[in-house]
């Protein structure tokens, strides 16, 4: 039954991740990436991962995509038609497009021999999950907070960089503020009319929530 | 006793101070253009430290008489060579440190006191101080240093100074001053490495160091062994090192150029004490010379040579001072000659009546340049002594002493020189006899030099120029320096003058502790004499061929430039030839220079455009080739990047997979 | 579950295929980050894959998890600046197309 729901999961996260590729819409591509990682969560779950799995669904299903979603609706990307008025190629050109593609597929095929090179008969058997599931809490978190107390720092300073980073790169250019990120914005557009509205811009319909806010 | 140092040292501290005066002065004019600033300090710090420097020595001197023939302050160990050497300095009074050293600091502070008015107005009045100050200091750690590596240092710094004095007016004529002053620089760097190599190779022969004490002693217990010709070819060395800086022969050619300096740099330096530091040396190494007969001959050869050279050279010379520069380089070349034959007395002798006699004159030119508004040329001068009398009389002094007329202090010193000479006879008379020549040749351009100056019409332009006499702190070390070269004779007075009036060669006496050591090796015995009436005779000769030449140069002269025109027309080539000093600086030119810039258009052109330029070119281009190639991989597009990264990374995974990792 | 470990380590090998596919075909910016998001989530099942092969009843594989967890949140991280940087892109460019950014070139 658990591996039959595997293979089952298995199929869906590659259609999901393949209908991330080609789907003409981002909204598609968002939600069929959501479906991927749900699917992807369910085999952590079988596999025995319980934590891991309900953090992927929170911080993948919940924030993340979230606000992938949102910036998808916020950039009103949903129709490509509607932002620029005529259908852009989804891909790049047909040749570079192909040199991707075998690449990509090189680099599948390499992990997939790889995969079978090894001889897995000789690693240990798979073991029953014990009622705690593969990673429990307590154990994790012991590791976490003393083993690994130094990558947790890093991580949360990462994170805190990033808060700051991210309310500096999105933050909107009001009138007579300083052009950020570019440079040859400013230099425009300061000598000659501070107060004028940035040429190139448009204005959003409403400011924008911070990223970070979303994952906070 | 320590207070040795303070002899070099005072003056430094005099260096410093005007050095600063000087940048006060700078400052001072980036305000004002005009200003003056507190330059004219410079004059009275550096005359007081001199004159203290003159106070010490005059200490030390007398620390020195009777018994006590050496004082000698701590030694610094100042370069640890080996195990057993150390290249230690210290400050050395002996008998004849001590004399040259109240030489240079008595004569120094008589020039500094004229220079104080002399320099007067000029823009640099606190940097010559700072200077002339520098170079005093130099000259006294040149001569006091118990060592040859602390000589060697003063007489690097006394070459530094002689250049940046020559230089001193770099931005008049044209900037010929600072051509002079490196051409000064550059002969003596080719004196001042072949001192080094001799230092070196005494080093090496000797192993005792480089104190004088030590390396005189064992140069003196090698005498008379065989084997000694590294030794002497040291000696060689350090005799080239001596032509350098003394101007003798080949490296003479500098100091008629130095004359592009401040007339009292030439005083002091060029004439005084600088040029006489070779002279010193030998004295100073006089048992290693002793031992070395060969070399000995070598020195007395160009000295010689150098002399004749020299004062035939001066006979044509138009410029003032030009007559006294090459009269200078014969004067040396005398006292390499009397070196040459052993008569280090003699030498010395010489070195200090000529300090006085020849700093007196070019004091006095200095004066009546002073007074002609600038100009040298003597031809167009004439019937000065009725607007500078006092100046005049100094100068006749001056010159009767160098010109060898009886009884005066040139007289004298020469006359030991010719008869120390004579006494060696043999192929020495050659010698003799060419320097009986030159001292014809002296005389005669000595007294056609006063003549054209102070005799004469008067051939200046009377409306433009109008001649005067200098201020007395001009004139009064003119008057001081012309009653030593009067008297200066009596320190060493021939032994049968000195016979007559119960006087001993007080000279010699003097300098008997220093010079004994070589004299034992040279005579091994007492040193012979001449006969009384053998003495008498070169006396007697002397006198005459002094007086005679002197009237016939005088009177060939002093009406002016008819004279002058005669000899033009009777012997125009000789009159060329001797106008340009044998051609010995052309010489130079075309044998070495003009072959030494061609060697240097062809390293610049060749060399380095064509090759190092080339290669470094090639790969600059080599890389810009490339970047053009690579560029394109850059193209700023993002999925490029990204398909590149993908495709390594592919490539990875690949390689991997195959290594069955 | 008795699926075996290289059945799991095929899926994180196709996933990442698939993700690097997209990642270096697709024009459009999101649908490129969310490539990558792929392409890190199939890193993270070779993870789990790899700890849960290691893990005995006794003593269990944590550090697989635990970089999954790292994993995740630079991946967040990453999804939020990128997701910045389309937005000031647009902000400039009214586009969020890959081909409108080639400032690097100059």
């Amino acid at each position: 039954m658990a591996d039959l729901l595997f293979y089952l999961m298995a199929a869906l996260a590659t259609v999901a991740g393949v209908g991330v590729v080609v789907a003409r819409s981002p909204v598609i591509s968002v939600v069929s990436l959501l479906a991927s990682f749900g699917a992807l969560a369910v085999i952590y779950l079988l596999a025995g991962y319980q934590f891991l799995a309900a953090i992927q669904i929170l911080v993948y299903g919940g924030a993340v995509m979230v606000l992938f979603l949102f910036t998808v609706m916020l950039l009103n990307l949903g129709d490509p038609d509607v932002t620029s008025g005529q259908t852009e190629p989804l891909f790049h050109g047909s040749r570079r497009s192909l040199i991707g593609l075998c690449t990509a597929t090189v680099m599948g095929a390499a992990g997939l021999v790889a995969v079978l090179r090894v001889a897995w008969n000789e690693m240990p058997s798979v073991l029953a999950i014990p009622e705690g599931g593969l990673d429990p809490l307590d154990q994790l978190a012991a590791q976490m907070f003393t083993r690994y107390s130094l990558p947790f720092e890093a991580a949360s300073v990462l994170l805190l960089a990033t808060a700051v980073g991210v309310l500096v790169i999105a933050k909107r250019n009001r009138p007579g503020e300083k052009a950020f990120p570019s440079r040859a914005v400013a230099a425009e557009a300061a000598p000659t009319a501070p107060a004028a509205p940035q040429p190139a811009s448009k204005p959003l319909p409403e400011p924008g929530p911070e990223p970070e806010e979303v994952l906070s | 006793m320590n207070s040795l140092w303070l002899i070099p040292a005072l003056p430094f501290v005099g260096s410093v101070v005007c050095g600063i005066l000087h940048a006060l002065t700078l400052k001072a004019r980036k305000a004002n253009p005009e200003a003056h600033g507190p330059s004219a300090l410079a004059g009275f710090v550096a005359m007081g430290a001199i004159g203290a420097a003159c106070v010490f020595a005059l200490q030390a001197f007398f620390a020195i008489r009777g018994d006590t023939t050496s004082v000698v302050s701590d030694p610094w160990a100042w370069i640890p060579i080996d195990g057993t050497n150390t290249a230690n300095v210290a400050m050395l009074v002996d008998r004849l440190s001590g004399a040259m050293a109240l030489v240079v600091t008595g004569v120094g502070l008589l020039i500094h006191v004229y220079a104080s008015s002399y320099m007067k107005g000029d823009p640099g009045y606190a940097k010559f101080f700072a200077y002339l100050n520098l170079f005093v200091a130099m000259m006294l750690i040149l001569i006091l240093s118990s060592s040859l590596v602390g000589t060697f240092v003063g007489w690097e710094g006394v070459g530094l100074c002689s250049y940046l004095l020559i230089g001193f007016w770099y931005d008049k004529q044209d900037g010929w001053p600072a051509v002079a002053g490196q051409k000064a620089f550059v002969m003596n760097r080719i004196g001042d490495a072949s001192f080094l190599l001799g230092m070196f190779l005494l080093f090496t022969q000797l192993g005792v160091g480089f104190d004088y004490s030590a390396i005189n002693e064992a140069a003196a217990s090698r005498a008379g062994g065989a084997d000694n010709g590294m030794l002497a070819l040291a000696a060689l060395l350090l005799f080239g090192g001596a032509c350098g800086k003394s101007a003798q022969l080949p490296l003479s050619t500098w100091l008629p150029d130095a004359m592009a300096g401040p007339t009292p740099v030439s005083a002091l330096i060029h004439a005084a004490t600088m040029v006489t530091s070779g002279i010193y040396l030998v004295i100073r190494l006089n048992p290693l010379y002793a031992m070395a007969p060969d070399v000995m001959y070598v020195i007395a050869v160009v000295g010689a040579l150098t002399a004749f050279f020299a004062a035939s050279s001066a006979l044509v010379q138009r410029d003032l001072k030009g007559v006294l520069a090459y009269s200078t380089v014969s004067q040396l070349g005398y006292m390499f000659l009397a070196l040459g034959t052993g008569a280090w007395v003699a030498a010395l002798f010489h070195v200090i009546t000529h300090a006085f006699f020849k700093a007196l004159l070019f004091l006095g030119a200095g004066s009546v340049i002073h007074g002609m508004h600038e100009e040298q040329d003597m031809h167009k001068m004439g019937g000065l002594r009725r607007h500078m009398p006092r100046t005049f009389a100094t100068f006749i002094a001056g010159a009767a002493a160098l010109s060898g007329l009886p009884l005066l202090s040139g007289f004298f010193s020469k006359d030991e020189i010719l008869a120390q000479v004579f006494l060696q006879g043999g192929p020495m008379y050659l010698l003799w006899g060419l320097g009986v020549v030159t001292a014809m040749l002296t005389a005669f351009y000595t007294w056609r030099m006063v003549a054209l100056t102070f005799f004469g019409p008067e051939r200046f332009d009377v409306d433009r120029v109008h001649p005067h006499e200098s201020p007395p702190l001009m004139t009064v070390p003119l008057m001081i320096l012309a009653v030593l070269s009067v008297i200066g004779g009596v320190m060493g007075l021939p032994h049968v003058v000195g016979h007559l009036f119960h006087v001993p060669h007080y000279l010699h006496d003097w300098l008997e502790p220093v010079t004994r050591a070589g004299d034992q090796i040279l005579h091994r015995g007492p040193a012979p004499h001449l006969a009384d009436s053998t003495e008498w005779l070169l006396l007697g000769f002397a006198s005459l061929i002094a007086f005679a030449m002197a009237h016939r140069g005088f009177h060939t002269h002093k009406h002016g430039l008819i004279g002058e025109e005669t000899m033009q027309a009777k012997h125009p080539a000789a009159a060329g030839v001797l106008s340009k000093a044998w051609g010995l600086d052309e010489a130079y030119q075309k044998a070495i220079v003009a072959p030494f810039k061609l060697l240097a258009v062809f390293i610049a052109v060749v060399i380095d455009q064509l090759g190092i330029d080339g290669a470094v070119n090639a790969v600059g281009r080599s890389a810009q080739a490339a970047g053009t190639k690579l560029k394109r991989f850059s193209d700023g597009s993002i999925a490029g990047y990204g398909l590149w990264m993908g495709a390594g990374a592919a490539v990875l995974a690949l390689v991997l997979t195959w290594m069955g990792a | 579950m008795s699926v075996p470990t290289e059945h799991l380590l095929g899926l994180a090998a196709i996933l990442f295929a698939i993700g690097m596919a997209g990642f270096l075909t697709r024009r459009n910016l999101i649908v490129v980050l969310m490539s990558i998001e792929l392409m890190l989530n199939a890193a993270n099942l070779t993870l789990v894959a790899g700890a849960r092969m290691h893990s005995k009843v006794d003593e269990l594989s944590l550090a697989g998890p635990i970089l999954a967890i790292f994993v995740i949140a630079v991946a967040a991280v990453e999804a939020a600046v990128g997701l910045a940087l389309v937005i000031a892109l647009y902000r400039r460019k009214q586009t969020v197309s890959l081909d409108a950014v080639s400032e690097l070139r100059d």
